[in-house]
Formats: structure tokens, C-alpha cells, sequence
């Protein structure tokens, strides 16, 4: 769906993005996480025809980005992290205009709609809504022309938890309905959740590329903490393969003298730390 | 189809922002201003009134328009749809011209022009340069403030000539600056060929200024903040 061999860009003489190379399978959910400034929307605009002059290849959907004619965009759908509506029309007719633009027979807009909870909110002006549901229109706009490959960023941004879930989960339904998704965030938890690979992005460069299943497991074993009481609480922590070999925790457990106890694994958040040395601000 | 839809979804848009009730009350207002005039005035200010009014609307709305657009981000969206720029430019500047021509034939009728098809060629003609104008700008400006300072300079050199041409205070040579030969055709009176030759050229040149900045402005908004 989306291959990238050696790609190289800059807006000054010194390259920003540095001889990259992956690529984004069929049907998979692709994350790219990095902090502010790491290249993640310079490479989306690449990928999304808008900046032509990059060196290497960038191939989606079999057009060469640089390359591509308007109707390249007839199968990709944009959720930006901002509202993109016109504030004076009702949802319905922001989607029933954004859907004219498309060749490609549209999606039912009340189907759309009632999928994020907004059916009782249609004719309402966007003006009107509250961040949360413009956050929820402006997904399913992306989705009004069924694309095939789906850009998001930050899709759960502003939600509440209950919306955030519902989100999540329509994202993976449309995942089983066979779209790829490219997902730009900076939540390593619904990172972690949703996405099948991620790609670490730093200075323009992919540090680590793997199942977030994979990236915490390659760098650090679950390790188990305990506390007990002696004059006061204390705490200990080891590794889970090596339990056995702890003598306290074993004389702990002999003496029925622990105040808890579980199991932790790294998050991915810890994994980016480690690798890229940086945080996600 | 997509055109057409554009066009009609701009028509709304208009209609939907007071458009066409600001235009229905600005025509009442100028056929009965012109009413009120002696015979000899009618045709000039009626002239005066379309070139300044609806042919020269898209000027100023077309900037309002864009930097609408602007504001609510949806330049942003149209840069990954599949809607080209030139169909962007042609549905504004088609939209908004039907009204121009709308009111300029109530105007035109209202003063017994002597040739309404002349009139509404003009009014066209004049609509979609001043349209043009307003896009270039608009595409390239933040603030409503720093439009209507912009619009200043070609106001001046628009309306200022056309006036004088209308009332033969200008060189015969300046009946083929654009804007004057415009001004001859709503007038409804003999225009220059050769000034309708560099009306024609004008504006195969600000249409590609308009293409290049909209082009830019979508590139700009569309990636600022992916």
C-alpha cells in the first residue's frame, strides 16, 4: 500500500528527513510516533502529494507522490487534528458537500453519523458543537468517500473516555472492513492498542520499527514488585524470570508477610524513552 | 458533475451567509436611486452603480470568502481532495458572478439600456477579473484588515479611470485600458477591439496568478499542521 525506499527531504540545505525507508502493508494499522518537530507531519505531507520535492521514492498506491494527479486523493481520507467544516452548515450538509467532491459512490451520511453518536446533532450548525463532536464529524468526514488508506491524527485528541473507546473501536472496524491506516499520535496507549506496527520517528529518522507487542518485549522483561511492613512499608521489585532466585521475596511469601504484590511490564512510552532518549512532548 | 455541484454548494454558501438578501435589498435600493434621477443621468449612474457594485462584488466578497475558508481550516481539506484548483476558481468565480449579473440586468432594465446582452458582457467581463483579484489576494493576506488595505491601490487604479473614460475626461488611447473598456461596455456603448484583446490576455494572466496562489495557499494550509 505504501513503500518508501531512501527518502530524503529538506526546507533548508541540511536534510530533515534522512534516507528513510519502510513500508505500510495492506490492511494494517501503521503508527508513527515521535515528539514535536521529528518529522511525522513533514513525512505526511510526502505521502500525501503535498511536498513534491523529495529525493528516493515514495510510493502510494502505486502512484509515485510527486507524481500524482487529483485523483490520487479519490481513495485516501484525511482526519485532520483540527476541525475542517464550514461553521454555518449543519454536519449533514459539511458532509453531503465534502462528499461531492469525491467520484467514488459516498458512504450514508445518517449511517455515518449515528456510528459516532451525532444523529440527534445532524441539522445542527458546526458552530454549535462542542470540540469533542467536531473532533467526532471531522473523523467520520475522512471516511464519507470510503477510502482505501486513511490518514489519522489524533483521533481520540479532546475526547472524553467514553468517546475516545468508541473511536478506537470504530477505527479498528474499518480496519476489518480492510482499510489501511496511517495514525499519527501521541498516545502511546492507543499506540499500543491500535496500531499492528508503529515507527518511532526522531530527527527525521526511524529509530525502531516494530509490533509494539515486539518493541517491549525486546527491551525489558516484565519485572514484579512487592511491598511489605517492616517498621514501615517497604518495597522491592525483580525480574519475573528470575523470581525463584529471590531469597526476601521467598522468606516474604513463607512468612505470610507481604502487603502486595504484582507483575508490570514496560509501556511504550518507557521503550521510546529508551531507545530515542527523548520524551513525547 | 463535480463542477456543477461546486457551483450550486457556493450558491448555498452565498445564500446562506445573507448573500443574496444583502443583493435584494442593494437592488431595490439602487433601481429606486436611479428612478429618482433625471433622464439625462440614469444611463451613466447606472454605469457607475454596476461597475462599482456588482461587477466589482467579487472583489471584495470573493476576499471575504477565501479568508472565511481560511479561518475554518477547509483550504486545508480541499488540498487532499480530489477538487483541482482550477475547478476551485471557476465555481467562485462563476457562483458569485450570477448574482453580479443578476442585478446588473434589473439595474440595466430599470434605466432602459441601450443594449442589455452588452451590459451583462461587461458586467461578466469586469465580475471575473475583479473576482480574480479578490482570490489573489485573499489567498496571500491573514486578516481582513490587510485585504481592504490591499484592495485600496486597485481600486484606485480601477474605478478612478473607468469614472473619468465614462465622462470622456480621458486620451483616446485609454479606451483600451481594460477596466475602461469594460466601463464602454456597460455603458452599453462602442468598446475597443483591441482593448477587449487586452482585457483578454489580462485575464488569462490573473487567472494564472490566481492558480499560483491558491496552489500555494493550499500547499501552505493544507501541510502547516498535519
Amino acid at each position: 500500500m505504501i513503500k518508501v525506499n531512501n527518502l530524503t527531504f529538506s526546507y533548508t540545505k541540511k536534510s530533515f528527513i534522512r534516507d528513510l525507508s519502510f513500508s505500510v502493508f495492506e490492511g494494517e494499522i501503521f503508527g508513527f510516533l515521535g515528539p514535536s518537530g521529528a518529522g511525522k507531519s513533514t513525512l505526511q505531507k510526502i505521502l500525501l502529494g503535498m511536498l513534491p520535492g523529495y529525493q528516493g521514492s515514495a510510493i502510494v498506491n502505486g502512484t509515485e507522490c510527486r507524481e500524482h494527479k487529483s485523483d490520487f486523493y479519490e481513495s485516501i481520507g484525511v482526519d485532520f487534528e483540527f476541525s475542517t467544516m464550514y461553521d454555518k452548515l449543519s454536519a449533514k450538509e459539511n458532509l453531503l458537500f465534502f462528499s461531492s467532491l469525491y467520484g467514488r459512490k459516498s458512504r450514508s451520511v445518517d449511517e455515518l453519523l449515528r456510528m459516532v453518536g451525532l444523529e440527534n446533532d445532524t441539522d445542527k450548525r458546526v458552530s454549535d458543537y462542542s470540540k469533542g463532536m467536531k473532533s467526532r464529524l471531522n473523523f467520520i468526514k475522512a471516511l464519507v468517500h470510503d477510502p482505501k488508506l486513511l490518514f489519522l491524527d489524533e483521533p481520540t485528541s479532546g475526547l472524553d473516555p467514553t468517546n475516545s473507546r468508541l473511536m478506537k473501536d470504530i477505527i479498528l472496524e474499518e480496519k476489518k472492513r480492510g482499510k489501511t491506516i496511517l495514525l499519527t499520535t501521541h498516545n502511546m496507549q492507543d499506540a499500543a492498542e491500535l496500531c499492528d506496527r508503529v515507527a518511532f520517528i526522531v530527527g527525521g529518522q526511524i529509530f525502531a520499527l516494530d509490533s509494539p507487542h515486539n518493541l517491549i518485549m525486546s527491551k525489558g522483561a516484565a519485572k514484579v514488585s512487592y511491598t511489605w511492613n517492616d517498621n514501615g512499608e517497604q518495597t522491592a521489585s525483580c525480574p519475573l524470570d528470575r523470581l525463584s532466585e529471590d531469597k526476601l521475596l521467598n522468606k516474604l511469601i513463607a512468612e505470610n508477610r507481604l502487603l502486595s504484590i504484582h507483575s508490570s511490564e514496560p509501556t511504550l512510552n518507557d521503550i521510546f524513552i529508551e531507545i530515542t532518549g527523548r520524551t513525547l512532548v | 458533475m463535480r463542477f456543477c455541484n461546486l457551483i450550486l454548494w457556493d450558491m448555498k454558501f452565498q445564500a446562506r451567509y445573507g448573500f443574496y438578501l444583502l443583493y435584494g435589498f442593494l437592488t431595490l435600493l439602487y433601481a429606486a436611486l436611479l428612478f429618482s434621477f433625471p433622464e439625462a443621468w440614469k444611463e451613466k449612474a447606472a454605469a457607475i452603480l454596476i461597475f462599482s457594485d456588482p461587477a466589482a462584488m467579487g472583489l471584495f466578497f470573493m476576499g471575504a470568502v477565501v479568508l472565511l475558508e481560511k479561518s475554518q481550516r477547509v483550504t486545508s481539506f480541499f488540498a487532499v481532495s480530489p477538487l483541482s484548483v482550477i475547478e476551485y476558481i471557476w465555481s467562485k468565480t462563476l457562483a458569485l458572478n450570477i448574482i453580479a449579473l443578476v442585478v446588473a440586468a434589473v439595474l440595466a432594465v430599470s434605466v432602459n439600456s441601450r443594449s442589455i446582452s452588452l451590459v451583462l458582457l461587461g458586467t461578466f467581463l469586469s465580475g471575473i477579473l475583479f473576482t480574480l483579484l479578490g482570490i489573489i489576494i485573499a489567498a496571500k493576506i491573514k486578516s481582513l484588515n490587510q485585504f481592504i488595505l490591499a484592495t485600496v491601490p486597485i481600486e484606485i487604479i480601477t474605478f478612478v479611470p473607468a469614472v473619468l473614460h465614462l465622462f470622456g475626461a480621458t486620451p483616446e488611447f485609454m479606451r483600451i485600458y481594460p477596466a475602461n473598456v469594460c466601463m464602454d461596455m456597460i455603458c452599453g456603448r462602442e468598446f475597443s477591439v483591441v482593448g477587449l484583446f487586452f482585457t483578454a490576455a489580462l485575464l488569462v494572466i490573473f487567472f494564472y496568478a490566481a492558480y499560483r496562489s491558491v496552489s500555494k495557499m493550499w500547499q501552505c494550509e493544507g501541510g502547516e499542521k498535519l
